[in-house]
């Protein structure tokens, strides 16, 4: 009995979730891709075409002596990249390491390296004229990062700017 | 007339007189007898003479019959009669003859006769002799020429002659007979008459002369006997043995009237006289003496004897008086015992029947305990099987946990699928919207590979719910069949308890009916002694009561002793020695 019903809610659920119109329906000549994702309970989106691909967080070998949000390297078919983890940098509490985190391969002409994400949600189009500067109460280096927010408190990071920053640039040398 | 002559002589002169008569008549009835005897012989001979000459001519006409059927048809078998007559015809004449010896005119008449005959029997002979040689014929000739019927009838003529004789002398003999018969009739009773009356007078002269005075002393004898002795024989002066008689009598009545006196005294009491006895042989007399002296002897001891009799008496009414009185106290004390085995008697029969039913009472308990022991027993094996079932939930319990941790596994395995699902749909999205328009169409599949991922975390992530919930309640039950297998133990245990406490019961109940039917048993046995103690105390009762009857009687009886010998005394003191 609980199981019919159970199955006629989720029927029903599933149902209305597909009645219903897509929500903001875009505008063909102002969207933009964007790749959602969560980071400690905020949502953050990424431009999809700085994104390469998602991939699991698996095969982590941390790197020592490099900065904190430097989590460490992972091999990607062969290829060495470097896992950033931005809720270092933008001071968002610690939840730990599980395999349900992703790293999401971002890459620029020449620099490729890898966000740590707690859960991606997916791809989606957001209209160019929803995404609102950044907050003034945004300071520090979040400011740096950001594009935008959209009105359902999307932010929008700006993967030009990150890739830019020179600090990002690990250069450290061990002395003996 | 007849003083003279004595008893004796008078009655053999009556009885001879009688004798005498009787001689005369009987001897006139034997010759009336012999004369009538005589004439009857007489008689007899006539009638044979009749015969004979009725068979002589019966003779004489066979021998014509036989001949002339001879005649006739001339065959011998007709001889017969003829050759029979032939041979028996001479001694009819002969006895005729004999008969008529003492009659010379038969005599005479016999001898024609034979002539006569003679010549008839030549007659046939030639006759016969004819019909042999001649035939049948001449023979005929020979008879109807008559000749033999002549004969015949002369012959028939002298027979007849004869027969009318003696038919007239057969008359005159029976006349004469009949005279004498009535002679001697009259000769008989008037002799016996005449002696009846001479016999009648001899009896009453003898009767009138002995018998009274014999009977007048029988008269005295008779009152002598019954005791009187004052009768008076009066003495005649008769001398014969009548008159002897009477003065003996009287002589005797003086010698009793004598000792009747003595008697008289000795039963006044009055024993001092002495009795002389009439002679030596004085029987009578002499016992008279014997008993008065006997009679003092024995009054002086009877004197003695019953002082102490009255003595001896006196004691014994006082001891059996004592006797009466205590067997009455022993009779009471043993009515009341006797009551009191009877309480007890009924003490004990209700005991018995107590002990009865508290017999089968047990007998149920142990009945009853045997099939709780069984029922024990019962349930240890249903323990067992109880536990049995407990352990094979266990092991199905266990196996679920198993199988439901490999649900998680299978289920962690298709999240990891969904999840790559995921990934994979993000990446396709990434790269359809690197192509651009040409990768609308890919972005959509992506979309929905997305979304078939995300429905099957959310089945999955709802599997697990079940999953966990599953899992939750199978620790629950994989607990709760521990502890029921644990309680099963302690049941097990318990019931092991207390089948082994109710074998140990039913032992003990079984003990207790047998102690109880050895009681009810013991109590029968001892009803059954109550009973005979009853039974006897009962015989005792009686014989007390009949002791107590006894002991009455016996007093009784020694009053009356002690009366007897108070009066005994009284008696003897009666006599005078």
């Amino acid at each position: 009995m609980t199981n019919d019903t159970n199955a006629r809610h989720i029927l029903r659920a599933r149902a209305e979730a597909l009645a219903r119109p897509p929500e903001n329906a875009p505008v063909a000549s102002a969207l933009f891709e964007v790749l959602e994702f969560r980071l400690a309970q905020e949502r953050y989106a990424i431009e999809t075409r700085h994104v390469r691909e998602v991939y699991p967080l698996k095969d982590l070998t941390p790197l020592p002596c490099t900065p904190p949000f430097v989590l460490g390297i992972v091999n990607v078919r062969g290829r060495i990249v470097p896992v950033f983890d931005l809720k270092k940098l933008f001071d968002l509490p610690e939840q730990g390491l599980t395999d349900l985190h992703r790293i999401i391969l971002i890459g620029g002409h020449d620099l490729e390296l890898g966000l740590l994400a707690d859960a991606t949600v997916g791809v989606r189009s957001i209209p160019a004229d929803s995404v609102q500067p950044s907050l003034p109460t945004l300071t520090g280096i979040r400011s740096e990062y950001l594009k935008g927010v959209t009105a359902d408190r999307l932010v929008v990071l700006d993967v030009v700017r990150l890739l830019a920053d020179p600090k990002i640039i690990v250069h450290e040398e061990v002395e003996n | 007339m007849t003083v003279k002559w004595n008893v004796g002589t008078k009655i053999g002169g009556g009885f001879s007189l009688a004798v005498v008569i009787f001689l005369i008549v009987g001897a006139v009835s034997h010759q009336s007898t012999t004369q009538l005897v005589a004439a009857s012989e007489l008689r007899r001979q006539a009638y044979e003479v009749l015969s004979e000459l009725d068979d002589l001519l019966s003779l004489m006409q066979d021998i014509q019959i036989g001949q002339r059927g001879y005649a006739l048809t001339g065959e011998e078998s007709y001889l017969a009669p003829y050759q029979t007559a032939l041979g028996n015809i001479d001694a009819r004449v002969q006895g005729v003859r004999t008969l008529t010896r003492d009659n010379p005119r038969h005599q005479r008449r016999i001898d024609a006769l034979e002539r006569l005959i003679d010549d008839r029997l030549a007659l046939a002979r030639e006759t016969v002799d004819v019909i042999r040689t001649k035939g049948p014929e001449a023979g005929a000739q020979i008879i109807r020429s008559g000749r033999g019927n002549n004969m015949m009838l002369e012959l028939r003529k002298v027979v007849g002659e004869m027969e009318s004789e003696e038919e007239a002398l057969l008359r005159h003999r029976v006349e004469s007979a009949q005279h004498l018969a009535r002679n001697a009739q009259w000769t008989i009773v008037l002799g016996t008459l005449a002696a009846l009356i001479l016999a009648a007078l001899a009896g009453v002269v003898i009767t009138r002369n002995i018998a009274r005075p014999l009977q007048d002393l029988t008269a005295v004898a008779e009152r002598m006997t019954v005791g009187d002795l004052s009768v008076d024989v009066s003495s005649d002066t008769r001398s014969d043995e009548v008159g002897a008689l009477a003065r003996t009598f009287d002589r005797m009545t003086q010698s009793l009237r004598t000792m009747a006196g003595a008697a008289a005294q000795i039963a006044d009491g009055d024993l001092r006289s002495t009795i002389t006895p009439h002679s030596s042989n004085d029987v009578l007399g002499n016992a008279f003496a014997r008993m008065a002296e006997n009679l003092r002897g024995q009054i002086r001891e009877l004197v003695e004897g019953a002082n102490v009799l009255g003595s001896a008496a006196s004691e014994i009414v006082a001891s059996t008086t004592q006797l009466a009185a205590s067997a009455s106290e022993s009779a009471a004390a043993v009515s009341e015992t006797t009551t009191t085995v009877e309480e007890v008697r009924q003490a004990a029969q209700m005991a018995s029947q107590k002990a009865k039913n508290v017999s089968d009472s047990a007998q149920k308990a142990a009945q009853i305990s045997q099939s709780g022991r069984k029922s024990t027993e019962d349930v240890g094996a249903g323990m067992t099987r109880i536990r049995q079932q407990m352990d094979a939930i266990a092991a199905s319990m266990g196996r679920l946990s198993e199988q439901s941790q490999t649900i998680g596994q299978i289920i962690a395995t298709v999240e990891d699928l969904a999840a790559q699902s995921n990934l994979l749909a993000v990446n396709a999205a990434i790269e359809a919207a690197k192509a651009g328009e040409h990768g609308k169409g890919f972005g959509v599949v992506a979309q929905e590979v997305k979304s078939l991922a995300g429905q099957s975390r959310q089945a999955t992530n709802e599997v697990r719910t079940l999953l966990s919930d599953i899992q939750k309640a199978t620790t629950t039950a994989v607990l709760a069949t521990e502890q029921g297998s644990k309680a099963v133990d302690a049941g097990a245990r318990q019931t092991e308890v207390a089948g082994e406490s109710i074998q140990a019961l039913a032992g003990s109940v079984t003990e207790a009916a047998q102690a109880a039917t050895q009681i009810a048993a013991s109590s029968q046995q001892q009803l059954v002694g109550v009973d005979q103690v009853a039974a006897a105390m009962e015989s005792i009762k009686q014989a007390s009561t009949q002791n107590v009857a006894s002991a009455q009687q016996l007093e009784t009886a020694a009053r009356n002793l002690n009366d007897l010998g108070q009066r005994l005394t009284q008696m003897v003191e009666r006599y005078k020695i």
